[in-house]
C-alpha cells in the first residue's frame, strides 16, 4: 500500500503541473530539445563539425536550412549537437551539485553545532563567489574541457543547494510530526528519510529546475568567453562567439543559437516556476 | 448623523430585522432578526460557522457590499446602518459602538504605544488634545483595573500580559462613552480565572454607563452568566431567542436542547451527548431548518424553514417546538 | 511483580529552568517546575490542570523524555527514565503515546492516514505488514471515522477528524499509558463532546493510563479520576476528582473552580491580579499575591505538599477545611 499511495502522489503532483498552462508550453518546449538532442545523429543533415571553406556564410536554404558560419560549418546540424552538450551540461552540473549540496545541508541541518558551523562557513566561502566567476577560476585551473565544465559549474551549485536544504531540514525538523515520529520510536535513518527528506525534497526540485537553466546560461557564457568548450565541438556559446563578429553581414550565425537559447531558458523557467506552484503545500491545500 | 427626538425610549437600540448576508450565492446569515433594549446585554452563541462573528462585523459595516450582499435592516438607535457610507460608519464606530476583539495581540498595534492608541478615538471623537487627553486616558486604564495607569500610558502591548491587553483593549472601547459595546469572544483567550475578572470588568463598566453590550461567545454557561438574552444561531439561522436563564433551564429548540446536553459541567457526572453529523459547509446548506439533518424531530415539514415565532417573551424557529 | 504498589511513573521533586536571554540584565532564569512530586498509578487517570505558565506542558515533556529534569528524577516503573531511554527507547516509546494539542501538525503532511496510523505498527512491528492496513481499518472505525479516510491526507480532514486520527494512532501502538496535551481544546462543543466520549470508554475499556493535560477544569472532572492542580511550576494540589470538587483545600483550586463558568450561579470573579512571572517568582507561597485567604506567614515560608486525608496532597500553610465551593 506506501507504494501505491507514492505513485498517486506523484501522479497528482505531474497534474497538478500539467494543469498549468504555461507550465504545459515550458514543458513542451524542453521535451522537444530533449528529443531533439537525443536524436541528433538523425536529424542531423550534416557533420556538425565538418568544415567547408567554400560554403561558408551561407544564409539559410535548401541545402543548408539554417545556413553556414563563417568556417562553412551546418548551423541546423550544430545546433542539434548544441542541444547535447548544453543539456547533457545543464542537467549533469546541477544534478552533481544537488548531490553534492544535498548532502552537506543534510548534514549540516541535521548535524548541528560545530559540525554545521564548519560546513556552512565553506559554504559562505562558496557563495561568496558569483557562480560565473568562481567557474572561471576552477576553469583557469583544471583547463577547458566538457567534464571541467560540469565539475565548475557544479562547485558553484554546491552552496547555494547546502544553503536552501540546511534551512528546510531546520524548519521541517522543528514540525511536531518530526517529534512525534522520534516519540513513537522510528529509527533515526527512517525519520531523517521518511519525514525529513521527504518534506524538504519539493523545494530541492524547484531549486533544481531553476539551475538547469541558469547553468546552461553559464555554460553557454563561459564557452563564448573562451574558457569553455574547445571549438570547434558544436556549442551554442561558441556559435554564438563565433558569429559575432559578422553579426551585420551574417545574422544567422550568431542569431540562431541565440533565439534557441533564449526559447530554452524561458521554457525552463515556466517549467520551473509550474514545479514549485504544483509542489507548494498551500496551493495543495486550496485544492 | 441626525438623532431622532421622538421616542427614544421605545425604540430599541439596535433592532434586526429579516436581515441576510450573502457571499455570492450563499446566504451565510439568513433571515437574522432580534432586538437589543438600551441597557440590556445579549449574547449570540452557536458553533464556529453559525455567523456569530458575521453578524458583529455586518453591524460594525465592517462586512459591506460589495464584498458581500445585504437584505433586510439593521436599525440602530432609530437610524437604518445598511447603506451607511464608510465615513458615517466611521463616526459610530469607537465612537457610539465600542468594539473589544478576542485575540488582543493582534487588534492592538504593536508598534504603538498603549498611551498613543487610547488617544486616537479621544482625539478623533471627542477633540481633546493635550494633558486634557493624557488625563482622560489615565482615567480610562485606571477604570479598566489597571495600576499605574501614568507608567502604563508609555508601554508597548507587547510588555502587558494578555489579561492587561485586552484591558486595554476594554479601555479604548469604552474611551467614548459608547451606547454599545460589541465584545467578540473577549476571553476566549485568558486563563480561566483572568476571564472571570475581564467579564466582571466588562459587565460593571457596561452598567455603570447604562449602555447595552453584544456577547459574542461559544460558551454556553458564560452565556448564561453575562448575558439577559440569548440569541442561539446556526449555520447562519437564529434558531431560538430567550431570556438567558429560562433558555438553558428549558431549551426549546432541538438545537439549543443538544447544545446545551453537550456542554461539559463540572463534575459531569452525565454521559455527554453529541450532536450527531457535523455543521454543515457553506456550499451545501440544508434548504429548509439548516439544522433538520442533524435533528432528532425532524420531519418532513422541516424543508420549509420554520419561522421564528414569538410568544412576547421567548421566540423559537421550529415546526415542532 | 506486583504492578499496583509500583507508580507507572513517579516524579521526584523535579526542577526544570530555562535561561532566557533577555533584557538589559544579561540572562534570565524561568523556573519552569520547581520541586514537583506526583505519583502516577497504572490504571488512574490523571489530569495535569493549571493555567498558562503553571508548567503542565513541561511536566508532560519530562515525562516523556523530551526534556531532562534539571534536578530530581522521574521514574518509569520504578526506574530512572534516563536509564530506561538508554537501555531501551524503543520499548518504551511503544510502550507511551503522546497525543499533541497541534494534532495536524504532529502528522507528516505528504503521509496518508493509512500511513500515519501504520506507522507504530510497522516500526515496533506489531502486525505482519499485509495485515497492517486491515488494523487500520479497524482502529479508523474505532474511533469513528468512515474506512475511506485511510486514503486522505491529514489537510483534507476536519479538525475534530484530525483529532481522532491521532487517538486512532496513539492506540495503534498498543500503549500502556496514553498522554495527551490539550487534545480537545479549541473544538466546537459537540465534537468536544464525542471525543471526550470515545477517550473515555477507550480508557475504560483498554485499561490504560492516562494522563491528561488541560486548563479545563470540566474537561478535567469528566474525563478523569484525579486532579494535579498546578500553579507557577508547582503542584499545589492532588487527590480524586470528587473529593476536590466537593472539598477544595487549596485557596487558589477553590478560586479555579470558582471561576468556571456555571449555568446555575451568577459570574463572579473569585481571584484578582495577574499571574505572577515565572521568571521571578515571589517569596514564600508563589500563591499568595493572588490569595483571598493570604496570612503573614504566606510571604515568608513556601510551604510544602502535605497529605491531607490519605488521598490528597494540598500545598498550603493553611488548607480549607473543605466543603466551601461546591454546596
Amino acid at each position: 500500500m506506501p507504494m501505491a499511495t507514492r505513485r498517486s502522489a506523484l501522479a497528482e503532483g505531474w497534474s497538478a503541473v500539467w494543469a498549468q498552462r504555461s507550465a504545459r508550453w515550458g514543458m513542451g518546449i524542453v521535451l522537444a530539445y530533449v528529443l531533439a538532442a537525443l536524436f541528433a545523429p538523425w536529424l542531423a543533415t550534416h557533420d556538425p563539425v565538418h568544415q567547408a571553406v567554400e560554403a561558408s556564410m551561407q544564409p539559410p536554404s535548401a541545402a543548408h536550412w539554417l545556413g553556414t558560419d563563417s568556417f562553412g560549418q551546418d548551423i541546423y546540424s550544430r545546433l542539434l549537437y548544441g542541444a547535447r552538450l548544453a543539456l547533457a551540461i545543464g542537467f549533469g552540473s546541477v544534478l552533481l551539485g544537488m548531490v553534492a549540496g544535498v548532502a552537506l545541508g543534510l548534514l549540516a541541518g541535521l548535524a548541528g553545532g560545530r559540525t554545521e558551523w564548519a560546513i556552512m562557513r565553506v559554504v559562505d566561502g562558496l557563495l561568496a563567489f558569483p557562480e560565473l566567476i568562481l567557474a572561471m577560476a576552477f576553469l583557469a585551473v583544471l583547463g577547458p574541457g566538457v567534464d571541467n565544465l560540469v565539475y565548475a559549474l557544479a562547485l558553484s551549485f554546491v552552496g547555494p543547494f547546502a544553503r536552501t536544504v540546511r534551512s528546510d531540514v531546520l524548519q521541517v525538523r522543528a514540525q511536531p510530526y518530526v517529534e512525534a515520529a522520534r516519540l513513537m520510536g522510528v529509527p533515526m535513518r527512517e525519520i531523517v528519510v521518511r519525514h525529513v527528506l521527504l518534506n524538504v525534497a519539493p523545494g530541492i526540485v524547484v531549486q533544481a529546475g531553476i539551475r538547469v537553466s541558469i547553468a546552461i546560461l553559464l555554460e553557454s557564457g563561459l564557452s563564448f568567453l573562451g574558457v569553455g568548450v574547445a571549438p570547434p565541438t558544436p556549442d551554442w556559446g561558441l556559435m554564438i562567439a563565433e558569429g559575432r563578429a559578422f553579426i551585420t553581414m551574417a545574422p544567422w550565425i550568431a542569431g540562431i543559437p541565440g533565439v534557441a537559447l533564449a526559447i530554452l531558458l524561458v521554457a525552463l523557467n515556466l517549467l520551473a516556476d509550474g514545479l514549485r506552484d504544483a509542489l507548494d503545500p498551500r496551493s495543495g491545500e486550496a485544492r | 448623523m441626525d438623532h431622532p427626538a421622538v421616542a427614544e425610549e421605545d425604540v430599541p437600540l439596535l433592532s434586526l430585522q429579516a436581515f441576510s448576508l450573502a457571499r455570492g450565492k450563499v446566504d451565510v446569515l439568513d433571515n437574522v432578526a432580534f432586538e437589543l433594549g438600551r441597557g440590556q446585554t445579549i449574547g449570540l452563541i452557536g458553533e464556529s460557522g453559525a455567523g456569530k462573528s458575521t453578524i458583529a462585523l455586518a453591524i460594525i459595516g465592517l462586512l459591506r457590499p460589495p464584498e458581500v450582499a445585504l437584505r433586510g435592516s439593521i436599525r440602530f438607535d432609530g437610524v437604518e446602518l445598511t447603506g451607511l457610507a464608510e465615513a458615517q460608519y466611521r463616526q459610530l464606530r469607537g465612537n457610539r459602538i465600542g468594539l473589544v476583539f478576542q485575540d488582543a495581540t493582534a487588534a492592538l498595534n504593536p508598534c504603538f504605544t498603549v498611551g498613543a492608541q487610547l488617544a486616537e478615538p479621544l482625539s478623533r471623537h471627542l477633540g481633546l488634545r493635550g494633558n486634557e487627553r493624557r488625563q482622560r486616558s489615565i482615567e480610562l486604564l485606571e477604570s479598566v483595573g489597571i495600576g499605574e495607569a501614568a507608567l502604563r500610558l508609555d508601554a508597548f502591548p507587547h510588555e502587558l500580559s494578555g489579561g492587561m491587553q485586552q484591558r486595554v483593549m476594554i479601555a479604548m472601547a469604552l474611551a467614548c462613552d459608547p451606547q454599545l459595546l460589541i465584545a467578540d469572544e473577549p476571553t476566549s483567550a485568558l486563563d480561566v480565572t483572568i476571564q472571570a475578572q475581564i467579564m466582571e470588568l466588562i459587565l460593571e463598566r457596561v452598567r455603570a454607563r447604562s449602555a447595552s453590550a453584544i456577547f459574542v461567545l461559544h460558551d454556553l454557561a458564560l452565556a448564561a452568566q453575562v448575558c439577559d438574552r440569548v440569541v442561539v444561531l446556526y449555520a447562519g439561522q437564529v434558531v431560538e431567542v430567550a431570556p438567558a436563564g429560562e433558555l438553558f433551564a428549558a431549551p426549546r429548540h432541538p438545537y439549543t436542547r443538544a447544545l446545551r446536553a453537550c456542554s461539559i459541567e463540572l463534575g459531569q457526572e452525565q454521559v455527554l451527548a453529541p450532536i450527531p453529523g457535523s455543521v454543515p459547509g457553506l456550499e451545501d446548506l440544508p434548504a429548509g431548518c439548516r439544522f433538520a439533518p442533524r435533528c432528532d424531530r425532524a420531519s418532513a415539514q422541516c424543508a420549509q424553514t420554520p419561522p421564528l415565532v414569538s410568544d412576547g417573551i421567548r421566540s423559537v424557529a421550529c415546526w415542532h417546538a | 511483580m506486583n504492578e499496583s504498589t509500583v507508580p507507572v511513573f513517579s516524579v521526584l521533586d523535579v526542577e526544570k529552568r530555562f535561561l532566557l536571554r533577555k533584557g538589559r540584565g544579561g540572562p534570565v532564569e524561568l523556573r519552569a517546575l520547581d520541586g514537583v512530586r506526583l505519583d502516577i498509578e497504572a490504571g488512574s487517570s490523571v489530569a495535569l490542570v493549571g493555567e498558562s505558565g503553571s508548567g503542565k506542558s513541561t511536566l508532560v515533556r519530562m515525562l516523556l523524555g523530551l526534556d531532562r529534569p534539571g534536578e530530581g528524577r522521574v521514574l518509569y516503573d520504578g526506574i530512572d527514565l534516563q536509564q530506561v531511554l538508554a537501555r531501551d527507547r524503543s520499548r518504551f516509546a511503544r510502550e507511551v503515546a503522546f497525543v499533541y494539542q497541534d494534532a495536524r501538525g504532529s502528522m507528516n503532511p505528504r503521509f496518508t492516514i493509512g500511513e500515519i496510523i501504520g506507522e507504530p505498527m510497522r516500526v515496533h512491528r506489531l502486525h505482519p505488514a499485509q495485515d497492517i492496513p486491515r488494523r487500520v481499518a479497524l482502529l479508523l472505525e474505532r474511533v469513528g471515522l468512515p474506512a475511506s479516510v485511510a486514503v486522505r491526507y491529514p489537510h483534507q480532514l476536519s479538525g475534530g477528524q484530525v483529532r481522532r486520527v491521532a487517538v486512532a494512532r496513539a492506540l495503534a501502538q498498543e500503549p500502556r499509558v496514553i498522554m495527551a496535551d490539550e487534545a480537545v481544546a479549541g473544538l466546537d462543543v459537540s465534537v468536544q463532546a464525542s471525543l471526550l466520549n470515545l477517550l473515555r470508554e477507550l480508557v475504560a475499556e483498554l485499561k490504560v493510563t492516562l494522563v491528561f493535560v488541560t486548563h479545563d477544569l470540566g474537561v478535567a472532572s469528566y474525563l478523569c479520576n484525579r486532579i494535579a492542580v498546578m500553579y507557577l511550576g508547582r503542584i499545589l494540589e492532588t487527590g480524586p476528582v470528587d473529593s476536590i470538587l466537593q472539598g477544595p483545600a487549596h485557596p487558589y483550586t477553590r478560586g479555579l473552580l470558582e471561576s468556571f463558568p456555571r449555568f446555575d450561579r451568577p459570574l463572579r470573579a473569585p481571584l484578582r491580579g495577574e499571574i505572577p512571572s515565572p521568571v521571578d517568582l515571589p517569596a514564600g507561597c508563589r500563591f499568595a499575591s493572588r490569595c483571598p485567604c493570604v496570612q503573614p506567614q504566606c510571604t515568608e515560608a513556601d510551604p510544602v505538599a502535605r497529605a491531607l486525608d490519605g488521598r490528597r496532597l494540598v500545598a498550603c500553610l493553611f488548607p480549607l477545611s473543605g466543603e466551601v465551593a461546591a454546596a
